[in-house]
């Protein structure tokens, strides 16, 4: 009896060990070529401070995405605007749906506290992005309008409540780009290791 | 197309004074920690571009002379083929550069460097609370054990490159990159203009100019690393009438 016990114990020990293994796995191997899976809320977009819905800015309202992210066009960083830039428009108007949260907004300029905003897209460290020479790829050489420009990394940003990474961004997704289009582009370096890294 | 540029840089010995000025500029733009005591005497200090002294003649007739040493951006740099990893490469414009998210850290390419310009992170780099706010976005802080090195600033350098070129469609010339403060930080933080930056495919630039002075060498040119970076001699008469006696 104790024999068998053994037996059957180390039987189903194997088995809960090897399903573990292979679980992990699958969860590390898919999470390095894409997303992670969608599991315990690993890849749930974070929560803002404010909900804020794109959907209402971008789709019914129709605010260019330079509006807000006024140094797209210029510059690294496509910016986060201030406080004032939302006041500016929300002084007036108060909203049907969601009152509190355009309150919120309106506390945060009149206590000069800015809003922490929590990133969404982020880069490793030793990748250095420049979102201005890409739109302007995107919108002269490809003759994309702004919002379709910005859709081909970033998504339907206008059909999204909570704006979530829909890219993988991982080297592949940008090496995959430069090479398609190097000859497109004036500058012929844009796959040497020196275009992002440095 | 772009024009393929190939940077270089002109060492005017002669203007020399030792400042070190290009030294802390250069530790301020590439986010380079601090260097204490305990690191110079250990031989870990990081200076990617560094002033070497020597003593030439006895006292009273002593001299002091001066030689900013930076990475040489050599042609045939003894530093790449022994990288097991193609971390360290030469780039279609003429530059010797170090990917870090590549490097493992072997420091076989350090100790292949006559001109001793590479630097290994033994330890993480640690920053004072006040220079916190101070470190450029532009530069990867390098963590440990990866190899760093002197990168003629190619942060400016892709500034430069997407914003007068890119973007505002104009001509990279000797003139646009100083005006938009694109040159390297040590040429750009030089009181005496000791150094000069720019591209050695064009022929109207400085670089190529000063090139040609006849005072011009190279360190170690024996070696037959064929640099980038040209040094101009000293120019002193008392020396050559010293040297006509002897």
């Amino acid at each position: 009896m104790p024999k068998k016990f053994i037996w059957v114990s180390l039987g189903l020990g194997g088995i809960f060990a090897t399903t573990t293994v292979v679980l992990v796995a699958i969860f590390i191997l898919q999470a390095w070529w894409g997303l992670p899976f969608n599991v315990l809320g690993w890849n749930d977009p974070p929560v803002q401070p404010i909900a804020f819905p794109h959907t209402q800015h971008v789709a019914v309202d129709g605010i260019s995405c330079a509006f807000c992210h006024r140094n797209v066009l210029e510059g690294d960083s496509a910016s986060v605007p201030a406080v004032e830039l939302c006041v500016f428009c929300h002084k007036t108007i108060q909203g049907d749906e969601a009152p509190p949260e355009i309150q919120k907004v309106i506390d945060h300029y009149n206590n000069n506290v800015p809003i922490n905003w929590e990133k969404v897209h982020r880069l490793p460290d030793h990748v250095q992005f420049s979102h201005e020479p890409h739109v302007r790829f995107l919108t002269e050489t490809q003759g994309l309008g702004l919002e379709a420009a910005c859709s081909t990394c970033h998504g339907q940003i206008r059909d999204m409540v909570e704006v979530e990474q829909v890219r993988r961004l991982k080297m592949g997704d940008c090496v995959d780009c430069h090479r398609n289009n190097q000859h497109l582009t004036e500058n012929t370096g844009i796959t040497d290791c020196t275009t992002c890294h440095y | 197309m772009a024009i393929q540029h190939k940077w270089g840089m002109v060492i005017d010995i002669d203007r020399c004074t030792g400042c070190q000025a290009c030294v802390i500029a250069c530790q301020a733009e590439n986010n380079i920690p601090v260097n204490e005591k305990v690191d110079f005497l250990s031989r870990r200090a990081k200076q990617w571009i560094r002033i070497d002294r020597f003593w030439e003649g006895e006292y009273p007739n002593i001299k002091a002379r001066f030689i900013p040493v930076l990475c040489q951006h050599c042609e045939n740099a003894p530093c790449e083929p022994v990288c097991p990893v193609f971390a360290t490469y030469h780039n279609n414009e003429g530059l010797n550069v170090q990917v870090y998210n590549r490097c493992v850290g072997t420091r076989y390419c350090a100790n292949n460097c006559p001109y001793q310009v590479r630097f290994f992170n033994f330890f993480n780099p640690k920053f004072p609370e006040s220079l916190k706010n101070q470190l450029n976005p532009d530069v990867t802080i390098r963590s440990r054990g990866i190899m760093e090195k002197c990168t003629f600033c190619i942060q400016r350098i892709r500034r430069a490159e997407r914003t007068i070129e890119g973007k505002e469609g104009r001509v990279l010339n000797d003139e646009t990159m100083r005006d938009g403060n694109y040159n390297p930080a040590c040429v750009s933080a030089c009181p005496t203009e000791t150094l000069t930056f720019g591209d050695l495919n064009n022929p109207n630039s400085q670089v190529v100019k000063k090139s040609k002075n006849k005072r011009n060498y190279r360190l170690l040119e024996n070696l037959g690393t064929d640099p980038n970076v040209i040094y101009l001699k000293k120019v002193d008469p008392h020396h050559q009438k010293e040297g006509h006696h002897a």
